[in-house]
């Protein structure tokens, strides 16, 4: 697999180098800051407001940011004719596009981690400054873990329809998948209690093959300091490797038989 | 030794119109190629001939519906085969937020070379394309003929057995047309086996032993440039003063200029004939040329046997 770290490296470099992913980054940055000041218009149940806007700033513009970056790149790549160069050389596609596919994510992760530092920071600071809020807790962390599992595995599935469709029907397919995947679990609920058969069906067909983003969120659980057990973390890391590499063999198999014209 | 380029009944078929699954564009047909190790093979044809074809198809950017293609031996589908190859595109379009240098090295990297071998060549094949001084600019701020000096070092940096340009010389002022045909000479004296498509004509003639005529997506001609050109007949221009319009109707010559001063081409071997019979006529013989046949001229008869043909042919 030669090939994969300098494309990955590159593609992180075009990501720093990219105004829109600056301005974007330099928006979420400012916005997690606002976690602070929701606390000022807030007058009890300080700890959860702040986790609220603080998750929800980062669980907002993270996807927002991975669909952005990810459904873009390769058909940019082949409308540009940038990728002559590059799978002209010594280098699978596959390779292409899993260095392709690291290089995003390593974008997303060093973004995702800049603004959890800031929020955790933002915690930290009330609690030593203030009587407001009591800190960093495991359920934040856990939180924000789960965060980087769904950019990992939205990132991975926005890379999969953007290998055969254009920037804006892969990344109109993949915010569907998106929300569809946030509702998986009330998916399951409605076909189980439908008497419609094929009703029932669709929907546990649906529950089961598309990406289920909704065992990815612990943000609820982060506003409530709720417990998460290992197995479930464990559970929902396999589901993500999985998914993803699934997404890449889909994604590496459409692209080897590609014709770039 | 084993042949740098081969291509056996090799063709490129593309489906228009796929719901209705009628209209095909051919947009190669059965090619047959070999390139020598070392040989340097000019390809040339109208628009829409089938030579980016053939290139997509040898790099592995396209895969073909009929025949095969080797480099040194292997199918172009494997990554390993084309580690070789180094490829010039026509139009190229490398990263623009990189700099001249950063695209080479990324180049070089994904071709296997590291530290400081890889810094070496980068540097080397920078000085080779004269880009020393702008190495460390975007390419974004790069004119045309700089985007493709990059282009070529990128092709150069890995020290390819196989040089593949897709019209290098176009878009370039005097200078860049001159280095560039300095370089490719230099590769060739290396040893470097090339495939050169080109438009420019004379640039094909100069640089190239071999050359291949497509038109239509076939190959019309093949061969060694001057076994080409000696296929053709040749030709004498003739000038003569005082030749009366009714000598002119039984000459075997075609008329070019008419008025006082009268310019003939005709077959070499019929020049003594026609001469005799304008002096016999009383008029003057100003002068008299052998026509040296060009490259050019090969083409355009190429073309006018095939018809003219201008793109792929549509089914």
């Amino acid at each position: 697999m030669n090939g994969i770290v300098p494309i990955a490296l590159n593609g992180f470099r075009e990501a720093r180098r990219n105004r829109v992913t600056l301005v974007i980054f330099v928006f979420a940055l400012v916005m997690v800051l606002t976690v602070t000041v929701s606390v000022e218009f807030t007058v009890a149940t300080f700890d959860r407001v702040m986790t609220d806007v603080g998750l929800g700033v980062i669980g907002l513009i993270m996807p927002a940011l991975a669909l952005f970056l990810s459904t873009g790149l390769i058909p940019r790549e082949i409308e540009r004719r940038t990728i002559f160069m590059l799978v002209a050389r010594p280098v699978s596609r596959s390779a292409f596009v899993i260095g392709r596919y690291v290089g995003n994510l390593m974008t997303v992760g060093f973004l995702l981690l800049v603004m959890a530092l800031l929020f955790i920071a933002q915690l930290e600071f009330s609690h030593l400054t203030s009587a407001f809020g009591g800190g960093l807790h495991v359920a934040h962390l856990v939180a924000l873990y789960g965060q980087l599992l769904e950019v990992i595995l939205l990132t991975a599935v926005a890379f999969a329809f953007a290998t055969v469709s254009s920037q804006y029907v892969s990344s109109l397919v993949a915010t569907c998948l998106y929300f569809i995947g946030h509702m998986a679990e009330d998916l399951f609920q409605l076909s189980e209690r439908s008497k419609v058969l094929p009703l029932k069906a669709l929907g546990k067909a649906l529950y089961y093959v598309l990406p289920n983003f909704d065992r990815l969120d612990f943000k609820d659980r982060a506003t409530y300091f709720d417990p998460t057990s290992a197995s479930e973390l464990l559970g929902a890391t396999a589901y993500t490797v999985a998914y993803t590499v699934l997404m890449l063999v889909v994604a590496t198999a459409i692209f080897e038989r590609r014709d770039f014209k | 030794m084993v042949n740098a380029v081969e291509t056996r009944g090799l063709g490129k078929v593309y489906q228009l119109d796929v719901l209705k699954g009628r209209k095909r564009v051919v947009a190669l047909d059965g090619l047959d190629l070999t390139i020598p190790a070392g040989h340097v093979l000019g390809v040339l044809g109208p628009n829409g001939a089938g030579k980016s074809t053939t290139i997509k198809l040898l790099l592995n950017l396209i895969r073909p519906t009929s025949g095969s293609a080797l480099i040194f031996g292997r199918p172009p589908s494997e990554a390993e085969a084309r580690r070789d190859v180094g490829y010039l595109p026509e139009n190229p379009a490398p990263y623009e937020y990189l700099s001249g240098a950063e695209f080479v090295t990324l180049a070089a990297q994904l071709s296997g070379l590291k530290g400081a071998e890889c810094r070496r060549r980068v540097d080397e094949v920078l000085g080779q394309v004269q880009m020393t001084s702008f190495a460390g600019v975007q390419i974004r701020r790069y004119s045309k003929g700089m985007t493709q000096r990059i282009a070529l070092a990128q092709a150069l940096v890995a020290r390819p057995r196989l040089l593949i340009l897709d019209e290098p010389t176009s878009g370039l002022d005097v200078l860049g047309r001159q280095l560039i045909r300095e370089i490719v000479l230099s590769e060739k004296q290396r040893g470097t086996s090339i495939l050169l498509c080109s438009h420019i004509i004379p640039d094909v003639e100069a640089l190239s032993e071999d050359v291949a005529i497509l038109v239509g997506g076939k190959l019309v001609r093949a061969g060694p440039v001057s076994e080409l050109l000696s296929q053709q007949d040749a030709e004498a221009e003739l000038v003569f003063e005082g030749l009366s319009h009714e000598t002119l109707d039984g000459l075997r010559a075609r008329v070019l200029q008419t008025g006082r001063r009268v310019v003939l081409r005709c077959p070499a071997a019929a020049a003594q004939d026609v001469i005799l019979r304008c002096l016999g006529q009383k008029a003057t013989l100003i002068s008299m040329q052998p026509i040296r046949l060009t490259l050019e001229d090969t083409f355009l008869e190429a073309l006018k046997a095939q018809g003219q043909k201008v793109g792929s042919v549509i089914e």
